[in-house]
């Protein structure tokens, strides 16, 4: 046998990208800037001061005074401008410093980096491009109607530091069907993906997997999934949650910063269309809990991130993703906008088959809990150990 | 170069292998719009477009036509029933020889 499939397959771990991708990023939630004071955001590689100036604008600039590289996120804020906490040089919203109170004059070139900003669904987005591209309004992540009213709950969103990963490890989730049983703990029954221009969509409905706690599991839970990247950044998912026969509208974001090379902040807010017949306080529990399932879902992944390497050449079956094609849509954001290529950006349309996977893993299942039932000596009824799924915390008997 | 481009020659083949492998051209019954498809199974489908198909699609046109524009996420019915058509004519072969 001399065929080149008998040789031992070896990981290439790839070239790390020279640049942060361009695009739309997500700081936050606008209000929690909005004390008028300096806030700083780690990003890029380096570190951003946001301020509210008195007109109510948020502004954006590179945290260092280009002055002496003072942190202007220790700064004051005085009027509409930042001020430096070293020298007290003014700098505003539009990159250019205004005052420097011990000088006659300023000096021509005073000019410091910032960000172009707009605010989405009540949070803070900046455009990034390592090019100094105007900001391109026309992708935009959409504005979601009925957010910011009384129709849905508040926003909780959290906010979780990640070292020792590239953040197109979250990206690769896009097309990943199979981590969702083994890593989340759900059986996607359906699974499609879409990219097109700056937009990729994964389709997925799912259902827990009733031998597990935690995450997904949880035999009552039925997820349908809509979940769409405007840009490399910003992703927003439309989950329609049927717990127990009680459906529930959740929208979760998911949106994050690459803070260096290996390290990215990950962001996810979460809001709930308000029941009816129930009040805002319970409204707000719902969304709390679903907030800390999916938290509890982000944090599985990072576990699998923090301990894996890098793969550009990664092995795949018949019942995975499109990873390559995801891949080749992302790479988009990484070079020169006239260097886009026609298939980065050209539209692709994937729908993966589930039905052996499902198969496998509904006997997997079935097995697991007859084992788990004989440990604990009794028959059908298993009792699951602390779910935080959903605001339920015990599992039923097996349905399959 | 790439930015996150492979190092090996190896990668490469791989990256055309999962990209290009096995891609057949279909053209759309209606429009003759051009489209290359990949079929593992009944449900497991690929379909590559370019600009210049998307462009000639006018279920798409019809979409985009719309109040709010063309939903991305939708597929164009005629399309997905010519694959089905290419597939009972057998010019569409279904199955992963290669295990992808």
């Amino acid at each position: 046998m001399t065929s080149a499939t008998t040789e031992a397959r070896s990981l290439d771990g790839g070239t790390p990208p020279d640049r942060f991708a361009r695009g739309w990023h997500c700081l936050g939630l606008a209000d929690s800037f909005r004390d008028r004071k300096p806030h700083a955001i780690e990003a890029f590689g380096g570190k951003l001061v946001v301020w509210e100036d008195t007109t109510g604008e948020l502004n954006v600039l590179d945290g260092y005074c280009r002055h002496m590289g003072g942190d202007l996120t220790q700064g004051s804020v005085k009027g509409d401008e930042i001020a430096c906490p070293f020298h007290d040089w003014r700098w505003g919203g539009d990159g250019k410093c205004k005052a420097i109170p011990y000088a006659r004059r300023i000096p021509m070139r005073a000019r410091t980096q910032k960000y172009p900003t707009a605010v989405r669904n009540g949070q803070l987005l900046i455009w990034h491009d390592t090019e100094g591209s105007e900001a391109d309004l026309d992708i935009l992540p959409p504005e979601l109607p009925g957010i910011g009213t009384s129709e849905y709950t508040d926003w909780t969103w959290e906010v979780v530091p990640i070292t020792d990963s590239h953040c197109r490890e979250l990206i690769d989730n896009v097309v990943d069907m199979a981590h969702f049983y083994y890593v989340h703990f759900s059986f996607p029954t359906s699974f499609r993906n879409v990219f097109e221009d700056h937009v990729a969509t994964q389709f997925m409905e799912s259902k827990g997997r009733p031998d597990m706690s935690g995450g997904y599991g949880d035999a009552d839970l039925f997820l349908k999934s809509v979940a769409t990247y405007y840009g490399p950044a910003y992703m927003i998912n439309w989950l329609d949650v049927d717990y127990k026969g009680f459906e529930t509208e959740v929208i979760l974001i998911n949106c994050h910063i690459p803070t260096g090379p290996n390290s990215f902040t990950l962001q996810y807010g979460i809001t709930v269309k308000k029941p009816e017949g129930i009040d805002d306080k319970t409204a707000q529990y719902i969304s709390k809990k679903y907030a800390e399932m999916f938290g509890g879902g982000f944090l599985q992944d990072v576990h699998i991130w923090k301990n894996k390497v890098p793969v550009q050449n990664p092995l795949l079956c018949e019942e995975d993703g499109p990873v390559y094609q995801l891949r080749r849509w992302y790479e988009q954001f990484y070079v020169d906008k006239a260097d886009i290529a026609p298939e980065m950006v050209a539209r692709f349309e994937f729908e993966v088959d589930t039905t052996k996977a499902n198969e496998y893993w509904h006997e997997e299942v079935t097995e697991n809990l007859a084992k788990r039932a004989a440990d604990a000596g009794s028959e059908g009824d298993v009792v699951s150990t602390g779910s935080t799924t959903g605001g339920g915390s015990t599992t039923g008997p097996a349905e399959s | 170069m790439l930015s996150f481009g492979g190092t090996t020659e190896e990668t490469r083949s791989d990256q055309k292998l999962y990209l290009d492998g096995r891609l057949t051209e279909i053209a759309c019954l209606d429009c003759l719009a051009k489209v290359r498809v990949k079929k593992n199974s009944e449900h497991q489908t690929s379909v590559q477009w370019t600009g210049g198909s998307l462009e000639q699609c006018p279920e798409f046109a019809r979409m985009a036509a719309q109040p709010g524009g063309r939903p991305v996420h939708d597929s164009c019915p005629r399309l997905m029933a010519s694959i089905e058509s290419a597939v009972l004519e057998g010019e569409l072969e279904v199955g992963a020889a290669d295990g992808y």
